[in-house]
């Protein structure tokens, strides 16, 4: 089959590697970025597997991998995920029967893959390898066909929901119905609870508020902005933390250091995780498991900016190697590399370190990079 | 860690429209806590009661070197109990939930220097006084802070913006939760600010400024922020903690030096 891939926005994640993709909830961020390191450098399946299922089984609930050998396509589904096949052999769904751990199938002449997280949207986005935030993901060319065995995939799904009380059972007789001033189309839209953020969660309306004295906010409906309104929406289908433009995501924290950076104040520093340096330096919007180094350096004439310089491990054609980038500083960051001229890095603009260059922050602060 | 003296001032008000608080706050030095909880009555006011008493369960045996640690097991645990809470609910009353937003502010030691770790989720907000000036440090989780960042709306579209209200992230949502951690030098934050959406979806960002610049008693100034937000209309639930650390001198190592510098240039080198 053609693996040409497209994909609905949704808060899965997608880790797209040239020879496998694995497909996580989006509470298993902190795996993402080894699955993307592994991905990346080309990992069969049975690597990735391998990482995957690191920290047991206990901690993934759900997750999808498909990988396609020469001939053969191998597919599986732990959980909510929902698998259409179609393939020479005709069409088949696959999904994990509760209490295995997956399922597992090795398919040849495979034209279609449809995989269904979350929702039931078209897949009409172009996947590339790399990361993407999904609710669906359609390997191949569907044929007529699978579009009708994706027909059975709701149903499939909300009949796996049974667990779940939430949507389809409505036993209160009471009048009042699941306040929604509001439509909301996507939580309408959307019936799998096991949906992290998918679906929209509509917290206490002003009628679940009840007042002592049995009456009502005098407040004309206009008046939105109180907690009664709040919901918990899906997040974007992109990283929360814009990149570097023109620059391929980073994993956060890599596995081996990729280099490591020797300061004239005598500090050294491994470069596995993105690495800040200043005056008095600021980490801003960063994860509980990738907290940046955080390195102060003296600058009595204030040469130096308070967060001045970022180095981090690479990603794309600078993987393995640490790539340095001026954060706007005051007056500037020198780098020089072995036999070649020195040059001034351009604010928020990246350059890929080798070991042997030096970065010069002012104040008499250089930094060696030499190999880990 | 070295001593830190911390001067703090707190208060909260139902404000004029919502008949229960559902806000909760701690103070309980170096560990201060700000959680706006949504859901209605026993619903957003327990589930912001249980980050605060996560939070004062850490304050009662914390290490400033396992700040950021101790940190994400707090919102861990109070994650796993508002689960469980909105489990219990939802088995007797479908579609309901729970679920509370967190900004929370803890001094830690960074490597034998003293720092701030501030942490966000949800639509609370810390900010901070530097060089003089208001500056917002929490980046919102909420659906137009994403329109904001990718350039769709503008600031001002989004508080008008329909879906204002909508949050990406919180506790108590199922899909887990994803803490923005932020380490600051102490030297950075001349003042800080925790504070729920009551305050500054009523008040603008210019007379916070104005009464964090000109009230010296954080006590005082977190009382004038809450009332402003009441007076202003008092929409939903407004809470505000104002915290200084006293006796800091900012970039220390730089103004000794000049000082000394300069003094020794005016006695003619006889220092």
């Amino acid at each position: 089959m053609s693996t040409e891939a497209r994909f609905a926005a949704g808060d899965w994640y997608a880790v797209v590697g040239d020879r496998a993709t694995v497909l996580l909830p989006g509470s298993q961020r902190g795996r993402v970025a080894t699955l993307w390191d592994l991905a990346d450098s080309g990992a069969s399946a049975d690597a990735l597997l391998d990482a995957l299922l690191a920290d047991g089984l206990s901690s993934l609930d759900h997750f999808a991998l498909v990988a396609h050998g020469d001939d053969r396509t191998r597919l599986l589904v732990r959980g909510a995920p929902t698998a259409a096949v179609s393939s020479a052999g005709g069409d088949e769904l696959v999904s994990a029967d509760p209490g295995t751990a997956w399922a597992e199938r090795l398919v040849a002449g495979v034209s279609s893959i449809r995989v269904t997280l979350t929702g039931d949207a078209a897949a009409e986005h172009l996947l590339a390898p790399g990361l993407a935030r999904v609710s669906v993901v359609e390997f191949g060319t569907p044929a007529p066909a699978a579009e009708q065995a994706t027909e059975d995939v709701a149903p499939a799904l909300v009949a796996e929901a049974e667990a779940e009380p939430e949507p389809a059972v409505t036993p209160e007789p009471e009048p009042e119905p699941q306040p929604e001033p509001e439509p909301e189309p996507v939580a309408a839209a959307d019936p799998v609870p096991e949906a992290p953020a998918a679906a929209p969660m509509q917290f206490g309306e002003p009628a679940d508020d009840p007042t002592p004295t049995g009456e009502t906010p005098a407040v004309a409906d206009d008046w939105s902005d109180r907690d009664g309104q709040t919901q918990v929406g899906a997040p974007a289908p992109d990283f929360d933390r814009p990149p570097v433009p023109g620059q391929e995501m980073a994993p956060e924290v890599v596995s081996q250091p990729v280099a490591a950076l020797v300061f004239s104040t005598g500090d050294v520093v491994a470069v596995d995780r993105t690495v800040l340096v200043g005056r008095a330096p600021e980490a801003r919007r960063f994860a509980s498991h990738d907290q940046p180094h955080v390195v102060t350096v003296p600058s009595p004439h204030q040469e130096i900016s308070s967060t001045h310089l970022e180095i981090r491990p690479g990603a794309g054609a600078d993987h393995g190697s640490a790539i340095a980038t001026d954060l706007g500083s005051t007056n500037g960051t020198v780098l020089a590399l072995p036999g070649l001229d020195v040059e001034e890095l351009k604010p928020g603009i990246a350059v890929s370190l080798v070991p042997g260059a030096v970065l010069d922050l002012g104040d008499g602060v250089t930094i060696q990079v030499t190999n880990p | 860690m070295k001593d830190v003296d911390l001067h703090h001032g707190a208060s909260t008000d139902v404000g004029l429209v919502r008949k229960v608080n559902e806000d909760s706050y701690l103070v309980a030095p170096p560990v201060f806590v700000v959680a706006d909880g949504m859901g209605g009555h026993s619903g957003g006011d327990v589930a912001s009661r249980m980050v605060v008493e996560e939070f004062q369960r850490l304050a009662e045996a914390y290490d400033p070197r396992r700040g950021a640690e101790l940190v994400s097991d707090a919102l861990a645990r109070a994650q796993a109990r508002i689960i469980d809470y909105g489990e219990a609910h939802r088995a007797l009353q479908p579609g309901w939930h729970a679920g509370t937003t967190a900004v929370a502010a803890v001094l830690v030691d960074d490597d034998g220097v003293t720092k701030w770790l501030l942490v966000n989720l949800g639509d609370s907000r810390i900010y901070r006084i530097v060089d003089g000036r208001l500056e917002q440090v929490s980046v919102d989780h909420s659906v137009v802070q994403e329109l904001v960042d990718s350039g769709q709306i503008t600031p001002e579209e989004a508080s008008v913006h329909p879906e204002r209200h909508v949050i990406t992230r919180a506790l108590g949502s199922p899909g887990g939760i994803q803490p923005d951690f932020f380490l600051l030098p102490l030297g950075s934050v001349e003042r800080l600010l925790l504070c729920s959406d009551g305050v500054t979806g009523m008040i603008e960002d210019e007379e916070i400024e104005e009464i964090l610049e000109s009230v010296a008693d954080p006590r005082d100034a977190a009382d004038r922020l809450v009332r402003a937000a009441v007076a202003a209309g008092g929409r939903d639930n407004a809470t505000a903690i104002v915290v200084d650390v006293v006796g800091l001198v900012k970039d220390a190592t730089y103004d000794s030096q000049r000082q000394l510098e300069s003094l020794e240039s005016k006695l003619g080198g006889r220092l």
